[in-house]
């Protein structure tokens, strides 16, 4: 694996097993997120460090907003990142964006806390990406990466209140009346504010299925 | 066959978000397996919550955060997890069927939940007739096998099924299978009728 990379930028140094004495000069903020879980993947500490910085902070806040206290969000935090460290040998940019892999393994830890690793089933059965990437044919794949960019056109394709509401119910988890108050607006403006979004984004996949 | 009654739109982002109930999810789960057009779109919503997770401010980890996760990577041993295919019916785990009528049986899928949640596998014999019943609360099922009728079509295996206190329905099993299907209920249901209450108290559903 070479890993040669030369910047100006503050840089880390690492060892590599000794045969001749090799230093490989990386500096991890150069790196996108994309290369930084390959490196992950080959057990590469100075990009998780990366990552971990990057996205534990964001992680933690998302658990927070779905309700887990600051010791507990704190404590799936890490044991996301974990994760991540653990999984991102199967990591494939085709078919999923960093973020998006990131959001499901913290996503899933949370689903596993909520259920006590009882019944760890629905989201392994919903998500094949990361429970069983293999078996994904290749063209999925490129629907699946495809539904990205195709999420970024119907979002910018919604108007600002509406992508406001879309944010405030599904990934900030408020009911319609918090959202009203939140927003001062009557509690029917933000459901038809909803439903509205929905239909829109929901009728552009629909040009694609 | 592909599934022909799917989930709302909002229902599906709540389940990618990670912001439904887990038993409700479950059931999502069970469909969104079986439906590509449905993946599909949980995908499309996981990428959404993926590009909100970038604009999310960062919360403050606690002093030591990295340090103490990275020691946590040391004691990390592989093991690597066969992948369970037995079928999900054999997979949930189910408390003791609870014969309930003749033909109609009742297990309680065994998952922490909120006083008033229920998430629980009923199977109908095709002989079998439901109680008419309405709902006071929201109401998700799945047909895991067989298949049923009632006021808004067929349900067959995979198909998603919603309900509210608005709907007050008779199902009926379809076609010479035993219908088995997970529920999650928000609340109890209402069974009208000396019977129907009950086989419900019965069921404890």
């Amino acid at each position: 694996m070479s890993m040669l990379a030369l910047n100006d930028g503050p840089s880390r140094i690492l060892t590599l097993p000794r045969r001749k004495s090799v230093f490989v000069v990386v500096n991890s903020s150069e790196l996108s997120d994309e290369d930084l879980l390959v490196r992950i993947g080959a057990g590469d500490r100075t990009a998780f460090e990366a990552i971990f910085n990057r996205y534990a902070p964001r992680v933690k806040s998302y658990l927070m907003r779905l309700g887990a206290g600051a010791a507990a969000a704190e404590d799936l935090a890490q044991e996301a990142m974990i994760s991540v460290w653990r999984r991102a040998a199967s990591y494939d940019a085709a078919k999923a964006k960093p973020s998006t892999w990131v959001f499901v393994i913290a996503r899933n830890a949370w689903i596993d806390r909520l259920r006590r690793e009882k019944v760890a089933l629905a989201y392994q059965l919903a998500n094949p990406p990361i429970e069983e990437s293999q078996e994904e044919a290749p063209d999925a794949a490129v629907v699946r990466r495809g539904d990205e960019s195709r999420v970024a056109d119907a979002l910018a394709e919604l108007s600002e209140e509406q992508r406001q509401v879309v944010r405030l119910s599904f990934f900030e988890d408020n009911s319609h009346s918090e959202i009203a108050a939140r927003l001062s607006l009557p509690l029917g403006t933000v459901k038809s504010r909803l439903r509205l979004a929905l239909t829109k984004l929901r009728a552009h996949w629909e040009q694609y299925s | 066959m592909s599934p022909r009654h799917h989930p709302s739109a909002d229902i599906l982002a709540s389940y990618a978000t990670g912001t439904l109930d887990p038993g409700f999810g479950l059931v999502v789960g069970v469909h969104v397996g079986s439906c590509a057009k449905c993946r599909a779109q949980v995908s499309a919503f996981e990428a959404t919550s993926g590009a909100a997770l970038n604009d999310l401010p960062q919360a403050q980890l606690a002093s030591g955060a990295l340090a103490q996760t990275l020691a946590r990577l040391d004691q990390i041993r592989f093991r690597p997890v066969a992948p369970d295919t037995r079928p999900l019916l054999e997979r949930l785990p189910l408390e003791p069927k609870r014969w309930v009528a003749p033909g109609v049986w009742v297990a309680a899928v065994n998952t922490p939940r909120s006083a008033e949640d229920r998430v629980y596998v009923l199977s109908v014999g095709k002989s079998a007739l439901t109680a008419r019943h309405e709902h006071s609360g929201a109401e998700f099922c799945v047909v895991l096998k067989g298949a049923y009728r009632d006021e808004l079509g067929v349900f067959a295996a995979g198909d998603f099924a919603f309900a509210d206190s608005d709907v007050n329905h008779q199902p009926v099993v379809e076609g010479d299978q035993d219908c088995i299907c997970l529920f999650a209920t928000e609340g109890r249901l209402k069974p009208h009728g000396l019977i129907g209450r009950l086989a419900f108290e019965l069921a404890d559903v």
